[in-house]
């Protein structure tokens, strides 16, 4: 039987919301993808039609919540923001959308956006680092911070945004309380130290 | 390091040659806290503000540390500790957050324009209301945390940018839906845990230290000094002081007392009314007659005698950034994070050493009871008379008949010696709670200096005492 186009759409949706429920309340690793697809009503291998690997699947789920995150900061911006309160904002707003799937976030992020990972694996990491640079070099760009400057600091900045994505995974502070100390003052220092280097 | 925080610190640091460890220490953690790189940003010339008043405010505390290391322990104690000095005082080198403390005895030096030179006093001047800000988002953030939702969504109007600086954390202006004016004041995140451990930290590294008695004695001022920072984070402490403080004066049209709003408040967060109104130096930049600044001297003076005989508080930070003067002879109050409550014991003792005097032996046992030594233990007679200097100097306005002039430098300046004096003595001895009274008395002095005040203490100090309950 031919599957329509918006059964496929609808398969996927699925697919998508029951990892995001066995992720949240079984932990990445412990949810296999066949537990995926009996609660999402597909076969076991159709699952991988839409997602080449577990991994990919929860990336699309924490991608998702990113670009959320993105768009967020972008239509809660007031206009007077000096550079720390931008990027500190950017990253908060991806943090505060990525809050529900905080429990398995680290083992996927570890996979998927760590320098070391294999390439076959970087695909959905590497997608959620272009989004997440392009917003940067806005942001720096509506703070005058020239154009060769932005292309060298985003590896510096991208090491620092997976530093404090670390630290606030680990977080144990209520309401990661202490993660929003180290991102402001991450942000502070590298906003501070562009502005000497203009 | 600058010729005159080097003059400072040899003036204060005198003692004999065998005490060179710590007094390295001390020169050290200066000599580090001065190298700082010339500002270039505003985070950094903040950074810079606050730690050309963190190097005074160490270098007395210091000096107090060391001074209660002293004489006769064998060398392995000795040995040990120096050790636990130099952590001591590592500790305190890294807790930048300390400025905030470090501030207020900084604020207190600065309301004695004489001792300090004079570039000193316009760096610890401004320390009254800068602190570096939290940023809109930051602050939106640890609001929702703390109130269950953005403050542009709890409050009409929300500005957010700080109007005032906190010393631990900022405030901001808001309109409630209501339509009263209000300040809200908010707290840096994570700044009550990190004080509460790092005292803990410091508290076990000075713990283990063999002294002299005098040095059992320091230590509790410490852990007096700790656990008041501790106080100061809890915004509901401060919130129930608000409300009794405001009791006190309900009825007098002269003073004004914020209302807080439990409903927009936490333990990091404190609604409370706005008051509008000019700080002193902006005060005094109107030229005010001579009658009014009279008037507002004796009515701070009244201020503090009533918190303290009949509300049994303390108002341990009377500095200018905390009164409101209005042109009609209103003075709004602010901040009571930095108050001590006293306890039943320290009432007892207040009520003992500063009631009127009795017999020589009563007196004897009062001055031993302030400076917290057994009955059988002896004090010299250099140390007595010193203390009894003091209470001379801290009695006199109250025994004065007519308008005492508070204008007059010398009164202050004495005083001020005294303690000095005292503290390079090593008169360094006495409960706690001293802290906090002499506090409020300077404060309350050096605003009176300030304004220029003359005004009848002995009536204002019979009035408010015999008003107590129990003094």
């Amino acid at each position: 039987m031919r599957i329509t186009a918006q059964a496929k759409v609808e398969a996927r949706e699925r697919i998508v919301v029951s990892a995001l429920r066995l992720f949240a309340s079984n932990g990445f690793s412990r949810t296999t993808t066949r537990e995926i697809a009996e609660a999402a009503g597909v076969a076991s291998g159709t699952i991988f039609n839409y997602f080449p690997t577990k991994e990919s699947l929860a990336m699309a789920v924490i991608g998702g919540a990113l670009e959320d995150g993105e768009r967020n900061f972008l239509r809660r911006r007031r206009g007077d923001e000096e550079l720390a309160e931008d990027l500190f904002a950017h990253v908060l707003e991806g943090l505060r959308k990525l809050k529900p799937h905080r429990r398995y976030a680290g083992e996927v992020l570890e996979k998927a956006m760590s320098p070391f990972t294999s390439p076959e694996l970087t695909d959905d990491g590497g997608r959620v680092r272009s989004a997440h640079l392009k917003t940067v070099s806005q942001v720096l760009a509506w703070h005058g911070i020239s154009p060769t400057v932005v292309v060298f600091v985003s590896h510096l900045y991208w090491t620092l945004y997976l530093g404090v994505l670390a630290f606030w995974v680990n977080d144990s502070s209520k309401k990661q309380e202490d993660t929003l100390v180290v991102l402001d003052q991450s942000m502070r220092l590298f906003a501070a130290a562009l502005a000497e280097d203009e | 390091m600058s010729p005159d925080l080097q003059h400072l610190i040899s003036g204060l640091t005198q003692g004999s040659p065998a005490e060179a460890s710590p007094r390295d220490a001390l020169h050290q953690l200066a000599s580090v806290l001065a190298q700082r790189p010339i500002p270039v940003g505003r985070m950094m010339r903040s950074r810079t503000i606050c730690s050309a008043q963190s190097r005074i405010a160490l270098t007395y505390l210091a000096y107090w540390l060391r001074h209660g290391y002293a004489g006769d322990v064998g060398e392995k104690e000795r040995c040990l500790n120096e050790t636990h000095l130099s952590a001591a005082l590592e500790l305190f080198s890294t807790m930048s957050y300390l400025r905030g403390a470090f501030m207020k005895v900084g604020q207190l030096l600065t309301n004695y324009p004489n001792v300090l030179p004079v570039q000193f006093i316009d760096t610890l001047k401004a320390l009254h209301f800068e602190a570096p800000p939290m940023h809109f988002s930051l602050l939106r953030e640890f609001v929702h945390d703390e109130l269950g939702k953005d403050p542009t969504d709890i409050f009409e109007t929300f500005e957010t940018k700080a109007f005032a600086a906190a010393s631990l954390g900022q405030v901001h202006r808001a309109r409630l839906k209501s339509g009263q004016m209000v300040a809200i004041k908010i707290q840096y995140p994570n700044v009550g845990r990190t004080i509460r451990e790092d005292s803990k930290n410091l508290m076990t590294i000075l713990s283990p230290m063999r002294f002299t008695d005098d040095w059992e004695n320091l230590k509790r001022q410490v852990e007096d000094l700790c656990q008041t920072l501790e106080t100061e984070t809890d915004y509901c402490e401060e919130a129930a002081r608000l409300q009794r403080v405001g009791r006190l004066f309900e009825g007098d049209d002269r003073v004004i007392v914020p209302r807080f709003y439990p409903e927009f408040s936490t333990r990091r967060v404190l609604t409370m009314d706005y008051l509008d109104g000019a700080h002193l130096d902006e005060f005094l930049t109107t030229d005010p007659p001579a009658a009014l600044r009279h008037f507002y001297g004796e009515l701070i003076y009244r201020i503090s005698h009533r918190m303290l005989y009949t509300g049994r508080v303390v108002y341990a930070d009377p500095h200018p950034g905390n009164y409101l003067f209005h042109n009609d002879g209103r003075l709004g109050l602010l901040d009571f994070g930095c108050c001590r409550d006293l306890t039943t014991e320290e009432w007892d003792y207040f009520c003992q050493v500063h009631g009127a005097p009795g017999s020589q032996e009563h007196h004897l046992k009062a001055l031993k009871r302030s400076m917290e030594v057994s009955d059988s233990r002896p004090v010299s007679p250099q140390h007595i008379f010193h203390v009894e200097e003091f209470c001379r100097w801290f009695r006199e306005p109250r025994q004065f008949n007519g308008d005492f002039d508070f204008g007059d430098e010398k009164y202050l300046g004495h005083g001020f010696n005294l303690v000095t004096d005292g503290v390079r003595r090593g008169y360094v001895r006495s409960k706690p709670v001293n802290t906090w009274l002499l506090r409020d008395l300077f404060g309350i002095c050096a605003l009176a200096f300030r304004l220029g005040a003359r005004f009848n203490a002995k009536a204002i100090f019979e009035e408010e005492s015999s008003a107590s309950p129990a003094y």
